[in-house]
């Protein structure tokens, strides 16, 4: 490299770059400093919880210890407990096969149909949508104002829809496109769930499925279906058209074309979708605190149980929040660029 | 003003882009860097502008070396192959953006857009926004937004390459009339040859990074410096004929035949352009072969001849009757010959 | 010539295969019906299941919690009893004994209050009258009464109690954590995406990095950062020993309270909007920017004239994203002050959790309705009049 001396003045010299891929002296120790000061703004209280999870409770208590062997001495006691006496494998399979069914479930249907709402159209009749929630009222009254027996009462009402759909949906043709069903399965993501969580606790009450993992893994899925539909219909969107319909003049299945043509082509962010579900029900913690109890209790619940009568026991909650994030950082560091495009596209055509 | 590049070598990494270039073009000359894909055009044109750094070597622009200056401080304007206009802004305030940046004021600047916009006929579009012009119009909009600070040179990297055939030839006479009007040091990239041949003063062919030749048009069609330029210009390319030269005479399995030259190579390369052979009797010809294809043009017609393993392409007139296999010989004047040596490429005398 | 040996040998298959017929059930017929039915109604059989599990999971819950919040709940005789009682769960949240909860304690207007309330209102007008004047659609102007409404009347509980020295209720708190929140995030998220688009060494590591804190499960990181508060055993203890407020629990007092469970939701989401961001900022069209530089403009003029324009519509998505969840915020106050001091920072999931803890669930339904009411309206405004603005060259 023969790059002459820099011989412009301090000013233009401290601020203004030499070429356009390289930063200037002042702006790049700002940028450097700046982005080192936040790194130190995420890993502390991670770090804070690794060292915490090496205290005991005397060491916790009398204030704070910040470097193993410098300052106190580690023990692995919390860990001992909660790997080996405590009943934590039970919650972490758990949560490991909630966590991987929901997201697996919730990525298959939710592509499935966000592929049929971009290849295909749809006309849904109004008149069906308000027979439908007219009937769904009525089965609740019926179920608890008259105390209808809930199967018959279901029962009775899908007759009633059938019938309802074929006079008044003959009159009246209004209907809503694609767009609308789009969007109808997407803003289920603004519903609340604590506006869902109880009667979803009755209905598996009556089912007796409370407390199990199909309970959960339900409606995880029934939960990130939205976010499913939305990033990947984007994807769908963006696959040329050519490549399924030579397949289909070749005399492959809609079915056949979508798993061996649609899903491999959009797969970088079909992984970034997996990995955003993932993280969501790994974490999950409301609907995890209603409808499960000791059966399939999830890693989120027992942190949350961690905090006794006593007051939290820091130690044991620290061990636990430490081992169920190292494997998601293990994924994610793989996935990591696959998720920012995932999102970006997504985010894009929204 | 006058741009010199002078040693100017780029790599990638491990990859050397550019090996050793030297240009020096006069000041109001239209040069074209001229070259395939990879052959170093473009990222020799980004590093006169400054988006790219040099390894090593200088640029000039006058009497200034801007070699490691911004390319804001360097007094250029660039057209873009994609236009580069900024699609939430309108026309006049993408023809503008060069003098608002520099905080002129807005009377002047006004003036100024309404003057560049008159001359690359857009003063009705002003208002428009990018997305509602079409190609054409855009690549005035850029060419506009490059003419209003009247840099001291203009690059141009493929401006015409998005615009459809008919558009392009319209285009390229627009582009050197301006040109000549204004009379600002061009430097355009291509691989365009016609491009190269109709706008250029000059011509700087590129292969792989190396120049090959610096020259005038007619100078590189007439009498190209190596086999490489003399391959690359000229269409249909020129005929190549492996042999060797001995004391001037030109033997090859085709045939052989005396040349102006008195050399002796054992490893010399014979070439022929189409237009300068003529088809006659075997006996009567250069060498001889037979038909193997011919192909109507319009105005004349091109004769593909297998002469021993070789393919010889004549231009003929239109109404050329010969059937395939026919057995045809190939005259050419002897002064239309150009020789070669055939391992460093290099023209005979 | 062809053409016949073909029709001669079709006729020969055609007996061929009517003698098969007889012999053999024709399964592979039905097979192929069932394939050929399949294949018509492809498009509703993958709709179906996704279909079927959010009307099972979410539409009926939908309608179940609107009769729930229409009803008293009462348990009774090993089973529960619930009486239909029309709109008073909504009405006492508004008007009756749990304004104070919902809503917030008021106090009466003074000068200041009566200005800044005729302000927004003179605004909120303009822009409606603006909007009839041109383009006027009815479904448009009624979106937009709805919106304005909504607006008017949050900024009235915000004057009546934040304001003019009352105290602010959990939907207070709730907007609050959202719209500072996300705005926080949101600048947060920029800046660093901004830095780390420079030309600096080791982005990935940055990247991977930064990414983390939306990967640990939102409880724990309520607890991470109750430990982290904690001013006698924290690590911070030798900083507020030094600053003399070691003594001083940051719980007991309102704003503290909830700067607290604003700082720990930024540190946890500002990774999002960092991500997405950066990926936008990244993919910004290169040409423009060396346009840009060559012209001549400055870092803040080529992020006004193209870094901006450029990332509009995905920071619009992504803040719309953020609001969406952000509404539903619970662990952060539920852990750090269990919604205390007082209700200072109970946001509205937590007030409806409390509620059916105290076995008042048709209360609790009521509360969830109109989080997802403000929710919703809020949400699709925000898409309507921001999103959509910033696709407006797309």
């Amino acid at each position: 490299m023969n790059t002459p001396p820099d011989t412009r003045p301090l000013m233009r010299r401290l601020f203004e770059r030499r070429s356009l891929d390289t930063l200037a002296p002042v702006p790049k120790f700002a940028t450097y400093a700046i982005l080192l000061a936040w790194t130190f703004v995420v890993l502390f209280p991670l770090y804070w919880v690794l060292v915490t999870s090496l205290k005991i409770q005397i060491q916790v208590d009398a204030g704070p210890y910040y470097i193993p062997f410098v300052d106190f001495t580690p023990h692995l006691d919390a860990w001992n407990f909660m790997l080996f006496q405590n009943n934590t494998l039970w919650p972490y399979m758990n949560s490991i096969i909630v966590a991987l069914t929901s997201t697996i479930l919730a990525l298959l249907f939710g592509s499935m149909a966000a592929y049929a709402l971009v290849r295909i159209r749809f006309q849904v009749k109004l008149a069906a949508i308000i027979a439908f929630i007219v009937l769904v009222i009525g089965v609740i009254v019926a179920v608890v104002e008259f105390a209808v027996p809930w199967q018959v009462a279901i029962l009775a009402a899908i007759v009633l829809f059938f019938l309802a759909l074929t006079s008044i949906g003959r009159r009246f043709k209004a209907a809503l496109g694609n767009n609308d069903i789009e969007f109808w399965m997407i803003s289920n993501r603004i519903m609340p769930p604590i506006v869902a969580v109880l009667p979803i606790y009755v209905m598996f009450q009556h089912l007796k499925l409370l407390d199990t993992q199909i309970a959960l893994i339900s409606t995880y899925t029934a939960v990130n279906l939205p976010i499913v539909v939305w990033l990947t219909r984007d994807f769908f969107a963006g696959i040329p058209l050519d490549l399924e319909e030579s397949a289909e003049i070749d005399g492959a299945s809609k079915f056949r074309v979508f798993f061996t043509i649609a899903l491999p082509l959009v797969r970088s962010g079909l992984a970034a979708t997996f990995m955003l579900v993932l993280i969501l029900a790994w974490n999950e913690y409301l609907l995890a605190l209603f409808l499960s109890n000791a059966n399939a209790q999830t890693m989120p619940v027992l942190v949350s149980a961690q905090n006794t009568t006593r007051g939290p026991q820091w130690w044991y909650m620290s061990v636990l929040i430490v081992i169920m994030i190292v494997p998601v950082i293990v994924i994610a560091a793989f996935l990591q660029k696959h998720i920012a495009r995932g999102l970006l596209i997504g985010a894009v055509k929204g | 003003m006058q741009v010199t590049l002078k040693n100017i070598h780029k790599s990638f990494g491990a990859v050397d882009v550019v090996k050793g270039l030297d240009l020096d073009v006069k000041d109001g000359e239209f040069l074209v860097l001229l070259g395939a894909s990879g052959s170093g055009k473009t990222t020799a044109l980004r590093m006169i502008a400054g988006l790219e750094t040099v390894t090593s070597g200088t640029i000039q622009i006058g009497e200034r070396d801007v070699t490691n200056i911004l390319p804001k401080y360097r007094d250029i304007a660039m057209v873009f192959q994609s236009y580069a206009l900024y699609p939430h802004k309108t026309v006049f305030a993408n023809i503008a953006y060069p003098l608002t940046v520099r905080k002129h004021p807005r009377a002047e600047i006004e003036a100024a857009v309404k003057d560049v916009a008159r001359q690359v006929q857009l003063d009705t579009l002003l208002e428009r926004y990018p997305r509602q012009l079409s190609g054409g119009q855009r690549q005035r909009v850029a060419l506009a937004r490059a003419i209003i600070r009247r840099p001291a040179a203009f690059l141009m990297d493929e401006p015409l390459s998005n615009l459809d055939a008919k558009l392009r030839g319209y285009m390229r006479a627009e582009l050197k009339h301006m040109q000549h009007e204004l009379g600002i040091t061009t430097i355009y990239v291509t691989h365009d040859q016609v491009e190269a041949m109709t706008l250029a003063h000059r011509v700087a062919l590129l292969d792989k990074g190396v120049l090959q030749q610096l020259d005038t048009p007619a100078t590189i069609y007439n009498a190209p410096a190596n086999l490489f330029v003399a391959g690359f210009i000229g269409s249909p390319p020129m005929n190549f004929l492996q042999g060797e030269l001995i004391d001037g005479g030109f033997s090859s399995a085709a045939g052989s035949f005396g040349t102006r030259s008195r050399a002796t190579n054992p490893h010399a390369v014979a070439g022929i352009r189409p237009e300068d052979c003529r088809v006659t009797t075997p006996e009567l010809g250069k060498f001889a072969g037979e038909v193997f294809a011919t192909e109507l043009i319009g105005d004349h017609a091109l004769v593909t001849c297998r002469c021993s393993g070789s393919n010889v392409t004549v231009k003929v007139e239109k109404d050329f009757q010969r059937g395939i296999d026919e057995k045809i010989g190939i005259g050419f004047d002897e002064k239309a010959l150009h020789l070669f040596d055939s391992q460093s490429g290099s023209r005979l005398a | 010539m062809p053409y016949l040996s073909v029709n001669h040998s079709a006729f020969c298959n055609t007996g061929r295969y009517m003698a098969v017929n007889v012999s053999i059930p024709n399964e592979t017929d039905r097979r192929e019906r069932v394939a050929q039915w399949v294949d018509r109604h492809s498009g509703r059989i993958m709709v179906l299941p996704a279909v079927l599990i959010l009307l099972a999971f979410a539409i009926f819950p939908l309608i179940a919690s609107a009769y729930l919040s229409l009803s008293r709940f009462a348990l009774a005789a090993g089973s529960f009893k619930l009486t239909f009682i029309g709109f008073y769960n909504y009405t006492r949240l508004f008007l009756g004994v749990q304004q104070y909860h919902f809503l917030g304690t008021f106090k009466p207007f003074g000068p200041l209050e009566w200005t800044l309330l005729a302000g927004v209102m003179l605004l909120l007008a303009a822009w409606l009258s603006r909007y009839a004047l041109t383009g006027f659609t009815p479904l448009g102007f009624a979106g937009r009464l709805i919106t304005a409404g909504l607006i008017g009347a949050v900024w009235f509980v915000v004057l009546a109690t934040a304001v003019a020295g009352g105290i602010p209720g959990t939907l207070l708190n709730t907007l609050l954590y959202v719209f500072v929140g996300v705005f926080v995030q949101f600048v947060l998220g920029l800046a660093l995406a901004l830095l780390c688009a420079q030309p600096i060494r080791s982005r990935s590591w940055f990247r991977v990095i930064f990414f983390i804190p939306v990967m640990v499960t939102p409880v724990g990181v309520a607890y991470i950062f109750r430990m982290l508060a904690d001013m006698q055993k924290g690590p911070f203890a030798p900083l507020s020993h030094f600053l003399g407020v070691s003594q001083w629990s940051w719980a007991t007092e309102a704003w503290s309270a909830r700067l607290m469970v604003l700082i720990g939701d930024t540190w946890q989401w500002t990774p999002f909007m960092f991500i997405v961001l950066l990926a936008a900022v990244e993919n910004q069209p290169r040409d423009q920017l060396e346009a840009a530089h060559l012209d001549g403009a400055g870092p803040f003029q080529i992020f006004k004239d193209i870094t901006w324009p450029t990332i509009a519509p995905v920071a619009a998505t992504v803040v719309l994203i953020r609001l969406i969840e952000a509404f539903k915020i619970i662990d952060m106050p539920n852990v750090l002050t269990a919604g205390g001091p007082g209700l200072a920072t109970e946001s509205l999931t937590l007030h409806s959790f409390i509620s059916w803890r105290t076995q008042d669930l048709g209360g609790s339904a009521a509360v969830g309705y109109l989080l997802l009411f403000v929710s919703t309206i809020t949400c699709v405004s925000f898409f309507n009049f921001v999103v959509r603005y910033t696709r407006r060259y797309q």
